[in-house]
């Protein structure tokens, strides 16, 4: 067993040495691979299953993802940026300047099992806290493409599948949307109430925006999440009541992402990530609690901020 | 005309205009009994006009001593005048002030998105899929 040091961006910067296991080549591999694939993404929430299939087109670590099915959305992401379009036309887009090393990572992964997967050979890795399984990831050996990942909640329990269904190891022709870099933010050394340390995770950097807000990214060596301060609480349609000790907040689970918003007297939070669920009321109860500001709270809040 | 004891007091109070006065005049030449009344309360006015002045002392009228009503009074409206003027200041304000600025989920996304695809992880495990894409659940 070993900690997972690969998992860092800065794989140039880690001595010759720490970059020998086969984990480490995979994922160096795995980012610059060039791909095409369809995956499902399958994940039991608290509120039932939600799933979608999406296609997937990695080039020169640019990966472009669609829904083949639902719609005519597609979302082509990589190295900071990221641009929803739909029907060829930008839906939102935002490209981020920076970001900050890594966090230690708070699992251990072994050595590495043959696998196959696909009609193909590859290399199955598994992640823990302690004793507590958190993720099995399985590698394709000659692209290092990440064929199929599932993460557990801490009772052992499978909280998302993402697999591949379809895998061509082909370079793909991606076609980039033309975006304005009006939406480019600077990492930020604003001022925050944001804990450096929340359940475990590490606030990397933060981010602030012309908007009015701000948000700080957080990790623990594989899952993330981001807290946004806002000005309002940010409207969740199709939300459901989350209640804990701590307070009660909406909540919106989608394949793989959760989101939470709630009410604080200084605006509003949300929470937007890829913990299990298990993570999930440790992380909210670092943060202020849900309290209503009120409409004088409100006209308060626009004379004197 | 009837016996008229408002106008009685209004004339010796300088109160009637000519006309009233006149008519006021007829009626006592032929009625002895406001005639008499006139008389009596022109006696009454007299002896109480007629009456030393007196220098109360002090603390006889102790809780009157403090001549508040008009300071009440006075208080009173400033207190209603600041209360109006807050309410308005208040009014004014939420009507001027702009709607604090929409964040709409797709903002949280577009900037989650683009700061996962920085992370050492980043790829096909921690593809963020919103919701828009979503086809089951």
């Amino acid at each position: 067993m070993r900690k997972l040091v690969a998992l860092t961006v800065g794989l140039v910067m880690i001595p010759a040495s720490a970059m020998a296991s086969d984990l480490e080549e995979l994922l160096e591999r795995g980012h610059e691979a060039s791909y095409s694939a369809e995956q499902i993404i399958t994940c039991s929430n608290p509120d039932g299953i939600a799933d979608a299939v999406v296609r997937l087109s990695q080039s020169g670590g640019d990966l472009h993802v669609a829904a083949p099915v639902s719609s005519d959305v597609e979302i082509t992401t990589g190295y900071g940026g990221w641009v929803l379009s739909q029907a060829g036309s930008v839906v939102s887009s935002t490209e981020l300047d920076s970001s900050e090393d890594p966090a230690d990572p708070r699992y251990t992964v072994d050595d590495g099992t043959p696998a196959a997967f696909l009609g193909r050979r590859a290399t199955q890795f598994e992640m823990r806290d302690g004793d507590t399984l958190r993720a099995r990831l399985i590698f394709d050996n000659e692209t290092g493409a990440l064929l199929k990942a599932l993460t557990f909640v801490g009772d052992g329990e499978v909280y998302c599948e993402r697999r591949f269904i379809a895998f061509n190891p082909t370079p793909p022709t991606i076609e980039m949307v033309e975006v304005d870099n009006d939406n480019r933010l600077l990492r930020s050394d604003v001022e925050t109430e944001l804990p450096e340390d929340l359940a475990g995770f590490s606030r990397l950097d933060v981010y602030s925006d012309e908007d009015g807000f701000a948000f700080g990214y957080y990790s623990d060596g594989f899952f993330s999440f981001a807290i946004f301060e806002t000005p309002s609480v940010v409207a969740l349609d199709e939300a459901s009541q989350f209640q804990i000790d701590h307070g009660v907040y909406r909540v919106s689970y989608s394949p793989g992402q959760v989101i939470y918003v709630w009410e604080t007297l200084s605006g509003g939070l949300a929470m937007i990530g890829d913990l299990p669920p298990d993570m999930h009321e440790a992380v909210l109860t670092g943060l202020p609690a849900p309290e209503r500001r009120g409409w004088l709270g409100n006209v308060w809040k626009s004379l004197f901020g | 005309m009837s016996h008229p004891s408002v106008l009685i007091s209004a004339y010796l109070d300088g109160e009637l205009n000519r006309d009233e006065v006149g008519r006021l005049l007829d009626h006592l030449a032929a009625c002895g009994q406001c005639a008499a009344e006139l008389e009596a309360t022109q006696h009454v006015r007299t002896a109480v006009r007629s009456l030393p002045m007196m220098e109360l002392p002090g603390g006889v009228v102790s809780e009157a001593d403090p001549v508040v009503v008009p300071l009440r009074r006075n208080r009173g409206f400033l207190v209603g005048a600041a209360a109006a003027t807050a309410a308005v200041v208040i009014a004014v304000a939420a009507l001027l002030t702009p709607a604090p600025t929409s964040v709409t989920v797709s903002d949280l996304n577009s900037r989650f998105g683009a700061r996962v695809s920085l992370d050492p992880a980043f790829g096909p495990a921690k593809v963020v899929v919103p919701e828009i894409v979503q086809v089951g659940g």
